[in-house]
């Protein structure tokens, strides 16, 4: 049980540190594109609203050997379906949004000011938001990535498509749950909630406080 | 020289200032939303107006020719209202954001008299000390022009005296400044050349103390001279300086000892006495015989210009109009009490 724990944990880690400056790139560009960027964060916000399974459906289409992605995957050897990659890029895709829009809002707080004063003193866009506005905005950046990290502990729906439920491949603790709970086994099932249950709500109590860290500060 | 020739659409009306600026110092005046701010951020590059924009050789802004500098690269500084100093940087890594150069580091410190603050966060300073360091972190790029937006606004009076004496210290390095106010009073202590700005247009613009002696244009009712050649007297508590058209004025000695002159002192239009005859003995210092060269009344209120020749302003009620029997022409004494007199710096 404890590998299926690690394991979760591990996953969700790496989605969480891919998609993290993805989504730092693409919400700071939508910030500064105003309401141009408002087409960005509701396609970036997608995947937060329909059902996973769909989600895992059209993954699962763009990988398959039938598509020119996987095709191209096949013939240089990558396989991706039914892989651990596969539980990290359902992680990944299905956390994405909850960073993206947390990181929008963490920048957005900050006021724009310091980052157009900052200009003024000489520093390009780019060093003006990593000097001034991220030194800003970190805590709400972390409560973001935190709540990633626990959207990709729990995602099911997508991995089971794309990643299917293989122990001691495949197989993390949202899966594993579905698992015991299919087969009869009450009592491990309970412990894996135990187990998913206690890290977010650390996590997630975590991530609040920054938030309101974060909120005290600039108004302060 | 700085021409601007810019257009940019606000909520309410749409700003249009064509003006050429060659004084050292501009006062930018006009009441809250009259466009000034977004002017001064049109100059910096926070706002993209349209049309041209230059100091001396230098285009920031010509939309004709497809030029519109970022603020990066346009070298002007700029201080906000409230000085903006970023909050997770202490006040010396502040200043040092606009250069690293130690010199001019060590020297506006000194300038601005900033070293007792230098490892203090933003959150720990007075309004006055957030200006100056905002001021020195504008200065460390040696910009080609200096924006300060409202720099007494947050300040309290005594303050206020010692910012506009910084002020004047980087009027003195040189560097043109453009500084928005809605206190008339503010415009006059620093600069010589003054825009009056209303509703995004020019009402008008020309020498601070012309443009700014017309109540209908300044809408303010203070009387403010600059003052030079003072002779103290510490034993009488008194200081005599003359303005620069010629009046003497007594002023409290305890308040202008330390001045360094000129100074620009202020007296409010209703802390004038009018006498109808000449007053025999009195304990105001400055009494001043005056025709009264014009009224208007509004509401209880008379405002009369009074020339000393050098025109004041006196504000009274219409009773006390009434029944000194005023009228353009009438000889009046003017009684101004020497501690009625505030130093705007």
């Amino acid at each position: 049980m404890l590998h299926i724990l690690l394991f979760t944990l591990v996953v969700a880690a790496i989605s969480t540190v891919c998609i993290a400056p993805v989504a730092l790139a693409l919400a700071a560009w939508s910030w500064r594109a105003g309401t141009k960027g408002l087409v960005l964060d509701a396609l970036a916000a997608l995947p937060l609203v329909v059902p996973p399974t769909a989600v895992g459906f059209v993954l699962l289409e763009i990988l398959s050997r039938r598509s020119a992605i996987g095709a191209l995957l096949e013939r240089i050897g990558v396989a991706v379906l039914f892989t651990p990659k596969a539980v990290v890029l359902a992680c990944a895709v299905m956390s994405f949004p909850l960073m993206f829009t947390a990181f929008r809002v963490a920048i957005e707080t900050t006021d724009r000011r310091y980052f157009d004063v900052a200009r003024t003193l000489g520093a390009s866009p780019v060093r003006a938001f990593a000097r001034v506005t991220l030194p800003l905005a970190w805590r709400g950046l972390l409560s973001g990535v935190l709540l990633a990290f626990c959207r990709a502990l729990g995602e099911f729906g997508a991995t089971i498509l794309i990643a299917g439920n293989i122990p001691g491949r495949t197989q993390t603790m949202a899966l594993a749950i579905y698992d015991r709970v299919q087969n009869g086994n009450d009592h491990e099932a309970a412990v894996l909630v135990a187990f998913v249950v206690g890290i977010a709500w650390v996590l997630v109590s975590i991530s609040s406080i920054l938030i309101m860290q974060q909120r005290r500060r600039l108004d302060a | 020289m700085i021409e601007i020739d810019i257009r940019l659409p606000l909520a309410h009306f749409t700003l249009e200032v064509r003006c050429t600026l060659s004084a050292n110092v501009t006062a930018i005046v006009g009441p809250s939303g009259a466009g000034k701010t977004s002017l001064i951020e049109s100059i910096a590059g926070l706002r993209r107006a349209r049309g041209r924009i230059a100091i001396d050789d230098a285009v920031l802004v010509d939309t004709a020719r497809g030029i519109d500098l970022p603020p990066e690269r346009r070298s002007i500084g700029y201080v906000p209202q409230d000085a903006a100093l970023f909050p997770h940087l202490i006040v010396s890594e502040n200043i040092r954001f606009g250069g690293t150069d130690r010199d001019r580091f060590d020297s506006l410190v000194a300038a601005l008299e900033l070293a007792p603050i230098l490892s203090r966060t933003p959150a720990s300073l007075s309004g006055g000390e957030r200006q100056r360091v905002a001021l020195a972190r504008a200065l460390m790029t040696r910009p080609r022009l200096l924006l300060l937006d409202e720099p007494l606004a947050s300040i309290d009076q005594p303050l206020r005296e010692r910012i506009l004496l910084y002020l004047r210290r980087v009027r003195d390095l040189g560097i043109p400044m453009i500084y928005v106010t809605h206190q008339p009073f503010e415009a006059l202590a620093l600069s010589s050349w003054c825009v009056v700005l209303r509703n995004g247009a020019i009402a008008a613009d020309g020498p601070s103390r012309s443009v700014l002696a017309d109540p209908d244009v300044a809408g303010s009712v203070d009387n403010v001279f600059e003052v030079s050649q003072p002779a103290h007297d510490r034993e009488l508590g008194i200081t005599r300086a003359t303005t620069s058209d010629g009046l003497t004025l007594v002023l409290p000695y305890d308040q202008v000892a330390e001045a360094r002159f000129p100074i620009v002192v202020r007296i409010r239009a209703d802390d004038i006495v009018v006498f109808g005859e000449k007053p025999a003995s009195i304990s105001s210092r400055n009494v001043f015989e005056g025709t009264v060269a014009s009224l208007r009344a509004t509401e209880g209120i008379v405002d009369l210009i009074v020339t000393t020749p050098a025109a004041l302003t006196v504000r009274i009620t219409r009773a006390a109009a009434q029944d000194l029997g005023l009228r353009a022409g009438s000889r009046v004494w003017l009684a101004l009490r020497s501690r009625a007199f505030r130093i705007v710096g």
